[in-house]
């Protein structure tokens, strides 16, 4: 069924069509718009699920090795880009042993099958110095495309079911399910797409989509600004990664991604503030991941972006599109592992990140805004497990995120629909009640945020901290983790606090509108008799809400880590369907310097265990000679100081777990202490913190801070640009055509007097010189004409007899 | 203007002087085709002249007229001197000059009436007199 994956873009971007060309035309109804947009991407669901199922776990599965459909022939030559020069020079960095290994490669794939790929690594070797770049439009099916697929469409199922409810009387209906169709298409062509040009087509998509739906509700002012600012914010970081898009081209000579990864395999690891080729092509696209990610500096975009509607949020701005970051450094991982530097980079970024919008999202009282920064948060959390090293973990946490803050996202949906489109959670409170399905719903997923633990979160999250903690790729893992750990308890209260401020407690909506409610409202609360009186959402935004909270609850469950292997026995159970072997093939490890067979980070986080040989686990202490990746960094390791004052890796791995276990619940205590048991405690700690108060109610100004420091200063530049052109080009321009004016003035007198004058005045000079004697000679007598014409007769027979007429004169006067 | 005449004076005193006695009586009583031609070209030259001098315009008319026999005179001496090299085509001058004839009496008839109309609107015949050709 793999074969069949070009259709799983396709479908989506048929029913937006459908939906967008022709549903205002023919006044489609909300159940046609509706079954269209679902069926296409439930459809699109059901291909990816077959694929993956046929890629991966049938009889005849091709896991290990990449599919891209070109294989079968379902591709196109995209762009035939002809010969390119490759200006960085690989021949310096192609060792013969390389030469013979690629071509012994070249010699073990039968010609038939001998790609663009394989040429393009032949003559790299013969001819470094240009290349053949056509790059084709063909997808991609390995382990990373798949659970990307399988996420984005599986949640984005969910969220499109969820919509048809939440979108209801909407007279955008069929342009909102149109956008989200392109959304997909674009979403699926950036995750499937087998080379760089097709990731950055869906990446321009899904931002173009990402714009359109922030601003859909196009005629509130709030909501177009913030679509402006989220695209403008998006296309610095764009910029980074078509940068970065151009270096791989100009060192690789190609795009597909299978062929710039064998070739970047041989590059030379760049060690700290050591900026190679690879450095900046990891900078370059992490540039751009920063940007769609919603990265520290890029991440002012995000919490605008709520301004669109709620599923909305939860499909682009939580589950898929803000994950792309994730997809592309773990896409490039081989990129990055080769710069230590960048690897640095990403881990503090997020780390950062990570805290930042945890420290934010405590103090906001907007729902979806709270949700917005633990998304920022949330994503920190990713890339500090990318930057340490853990890219299967980053894309756990990808998952396991996109089902609970898909979760929590339509459950703040579902109280913003039943609360009437109220988003202050001042005004909430008490909604267990009346939403009764909601709030079950909602609490799996606040669990799994939190990190308790059989819930999802808990596993990637745990996984992150612990792999932060252990890394040997970076130094400073330590500070990693204790930023993380900050982030981690950070995120506990605020979600806590946004549980009780909505869903316990006393109903303050009631208190707010008593004078309207009256008591009648604490009867039937889900009867909806009353305009402020909030109902429970109907059964198409209820049945998302359930199967999420169940992946919510369940779904970290593919990523069991060693922690646990005196239960399940092994260090990632289940086989393929563990989400780490299943990722393996596609991350590089920089000590074999090959892909899969244990990626790095799981090594080192193995490397004390000596007791599973069946692994083939290179020892962490012992650098393998010749190579610079291996070995630790110096300074100080977390996890490895605790092994050796805890004796064991198990022990000290359980350590861990069980801090953050702790961390989660301090968190989630001191958020109950706060908003439920003392609810007088929030304002007095607020007054005592002050300024940390203001500073994060005020979202450290970093808007305000942009605003003066760029935007400002945009305008100033536009000010100071339009002045110029205002007196200098335009004076310029005035001044030449003054000039030519006065010329203009001076050639015209010069005309009007000197040369009409002469002409007038020779002309003049001639009629008075001449006119008495024509005049003279029109006499009107007939005889002077007479005369004349008798004088001409004269002449010309004197002339016609000349010689004649002298013959006769000779004549008569010789006499003879 | 005399000047211009000289050679055909010359030549006439030329030709009489070539047949004195009865050479001369003879030439007279049969003339060559040079003696209609000189004789002719003289009446041209004196109805040109009184075209030319004249004021009177009855008397202008009248010089036209002398040119027209002078034209008649020499169609006249080419058909003679024709018919007696033999040629076929000897009669079309006299043709020709009974057409002249009657050209010149339509002309006659026509220029009289004009000239009656000119004296009728401007109470005069003398040609210095009438300028109107200039307007």
């Amino acid at each position: 069924m793999h074969r069949y994956i070009w259709l799983i873009p396709l479908l989506p971007l048929a029913g937006a069509a459908l939906n967008g060309l022709l549903g205002r035309k023919f006044r489609f109804s909300e159940k046609l718009i509706g079954g269209i947009a679902v069926g296409s991407i439930a459809l699109s669901f059901l291909l990816s699920l077959t694929a993956v199922y046929s890629y991966a776990f049938s009889s005849h599965a091709i896991w290990p090795a990449a599919y891209v459909t070109s294989q079968d022939g379902a591709s196109f030559t995209w762009i035939p880009g002809g010969a390119v020069n490759i200006t960085q020079g690989s021949e310096e960095r192609m060792s013969g042993a390389m030469e013979e290994e690629s071509r012994r490669k070249l010699a073990e794939i039968p010609p038939e099958q001998r790609t663009n790929p394989q040429a393009i690594l032949v003559s790299g070797v013969v001819q470094p110095r240009s290349s053949i770049l056509n790059v084709e439009w063909s997808y991609q099916l390995d382990a990373l495309s798949s659970i990307f697929m399988l996420v984005v469409t599986g949640v984005g199922l969910c969220i499109f079911v969820f919509a048809t409810g939440y979108m209801h009387d909407d007279p955008g209906f069929y342009r909102f399910f149109a956008y989200m169709g392109l959304f997909m298409f674009s979403m699926l062509v950036l995750v499937m797409g087998s080379n760089f040009l097709m990731m950055f087509v869906g990446w321009e998509g899904v931002g173009l989509c990402s714009y359109l739906l922030i601003g859909y509700y196009f005629n509130r002012k709030e909501a177009a600004d913030a679509s402006r600012k989220a695209f403008l914010t998006n296309r610095i970081g764009d910029f980074g990664f078509a940068l970065a898009i151009f270096a791989v081209i100009a060192t690789f000579g190609t795009a597909q991604y299978t062929d710039v990864f064998v070739q970047a395999k041989s590059y030379p690891i760049e060690g700290l503030w050591q900026w190679g080729i690879l450095s900046w092509i990891a900078l370059g696209l992490f540039v751009g991941a920063c940007g769609k990610s919603a990265q520290l500096p890029l991440h002012v975009w995000l919490p605008d972006a709520m301004a669109g509607p709620t599923p909305v949020s939860a499909l682009i701005h939580a589950a898929t599109m803000v994950t792309a970051g994730l997809y592309m450094v773990t896409r490039t991982n081989v990129i990055f592992q080769h710069s230590k530097t960048m690897m640095l980079v990403v881990a503090l970024v997020g780390a950062a990140t990570a805290l930042f919008a945890a420290t934010i999202g405590i103090t906001q009282n907007d729902i979806k805004k709270v949700l917005a920064y633990s998304t920022v948060s949330q994503l920190g959390f990713m890339f500090m497990a990318c930057g340490v090293g853990a890219f299967v973990i980053g894309i756990f946490h990808v998952m396991t995120h996109a089902f609970f803050k898909a979760l929590m996202f339509l459950g703040a949906g579902s109280v913003i629909h039943g609360m009437h489109h109220e988003q202050d959670m001042r005004r909430m409170g008490g909604l267990k009640k009346y939403m009764p399905y909601t709030y079950m719903t909602f609490l799996a997923g606040w669990l799994a945020i939190c990190g308790i633990i059989p819930f999802s979160g808990f596993w990637s999250k745990d996984e992150i901290l612990w792999n932060a903690a252990s890394t040997s790729y970076i130094p400073l893992g330590w500070l990693v983790w204790v930023v993380g750990v900050i982030a981690a308890t950070c995120t506990a209260f605020y979600m806590t606090r946004l549980v009780a401020m909505t869903f316990w407690g006393k109903e303050r909506f009631l208190n707010t509108h008593e004078h309207d409610a009256g008591h009648e409202a604490h009867g039937d609360g889900t009867s909806g008799h009353h305009a402020h009186v909030p109902h429970e959402s109907p059964g198409s935004m209820v049945a998302p809400l359930v199967v999420l909270a169940v992946l919510a609850t369940l779904g970290g469950l593919v990523g069991i880590g060693p922690a646990f292997k005196f239960i399940t026995g092994s260090d990632h159970p289940g086989g393929r369907m563990n989400i780490v072997n299943f990722m393996d093939p596609i991350i590089w490890n920089p000590e074999t310097r090959e892909f899969g067979k244990e990626h790095g980070a799981a090594t080192v986080a193995h490397a004390a265990e000596t007791t599973a040989p069946a692994e083939t686990h290179a020892r962490a202490e012992v650098p393998t000679p010749g190579s610079e990746s291996a070995g630790h960094p110096e300074g100080f390791n977390l996890a490895h100081s605790a092994e050796s004052a805890l004796g064991t890796h198990t022990r000290a791995e359980w350590l861990f777990i069980v801090i953050s276990l702790v961390i989660a619940a301090v968190g989630i205590l001191l958020a109950v202490l706060f908003y439920v048991w003392r609810p007088s405690l929030p304002d007095i700690w607020a007054a005592r913190l002050k300024p940390l108060y203001i500073a994060s109610y005020n979202k450290y100004w970093v808007d305000e801070i942009y605003g003066w420091a760029i935007t400002r200063r945009t305008m100033d530049l536009a000010r100071a640009v339009y002045a110029f052109d205002a007196k200098v080009i335009d004076g310029a321009v005035n001044g030449s055509a003054w000039v030519t004016r006065l010329a203009s003035r001076i050639t015209g007198g010069t005309d009007q007097y000197f040369v009409d004058g002469l002409v007038n005045a020779i002309a003049a000079f001639i009629l008075r010189l001449m006119s008495p004697l024509f005049r003279a000679a029109q006499t009107g007598f007939t005889q002077n004409y007479a005369l004349v014409m008798v004088m001409g007769l004269v002449a010309v027979v004197a002339l016609f007899f000349a010689a004649d007429i002298i013959d006769a004169v000779k004549a008569i006067t010789t006499g003879t | 203007m005399l000047g211009l005449f000289a050679p055909i004076f010359a030549f006439l005193i030329q030709q009489a002087d070539v047949g004195r006695g009865s050479l001369m009586w003879q030439s007279a009583r049969n003339p060559d085709l040079s003696k209609f031609l000189v004789i002719g070209a003289l009446l041209f030259i004196i109805g040109v002249a009184g075209v030319l001098t004249r004021r009177n315009i009855i008397v202008i008319f009248m010089s036209i007229e002398l040119i027209l026999n002078a034209a008649n005179l020499n169609f006249i001496a080419f058909s003679r001197y024709l018919q007696d090299t033999g040629s076929v085509n000897a009669v079309a001058g006299q043709v020709f000059a009974v057409f002249v004839i009657v050209v010149a009496a339509a002309e006659a008839a026509i220029g009289l009436g004009i000239v009656i109309a000119l004296y009728r609107n401007k109470e005069t015949i003398w040609v210095d007199e009438i300028d109107i050709l200039k307007w």
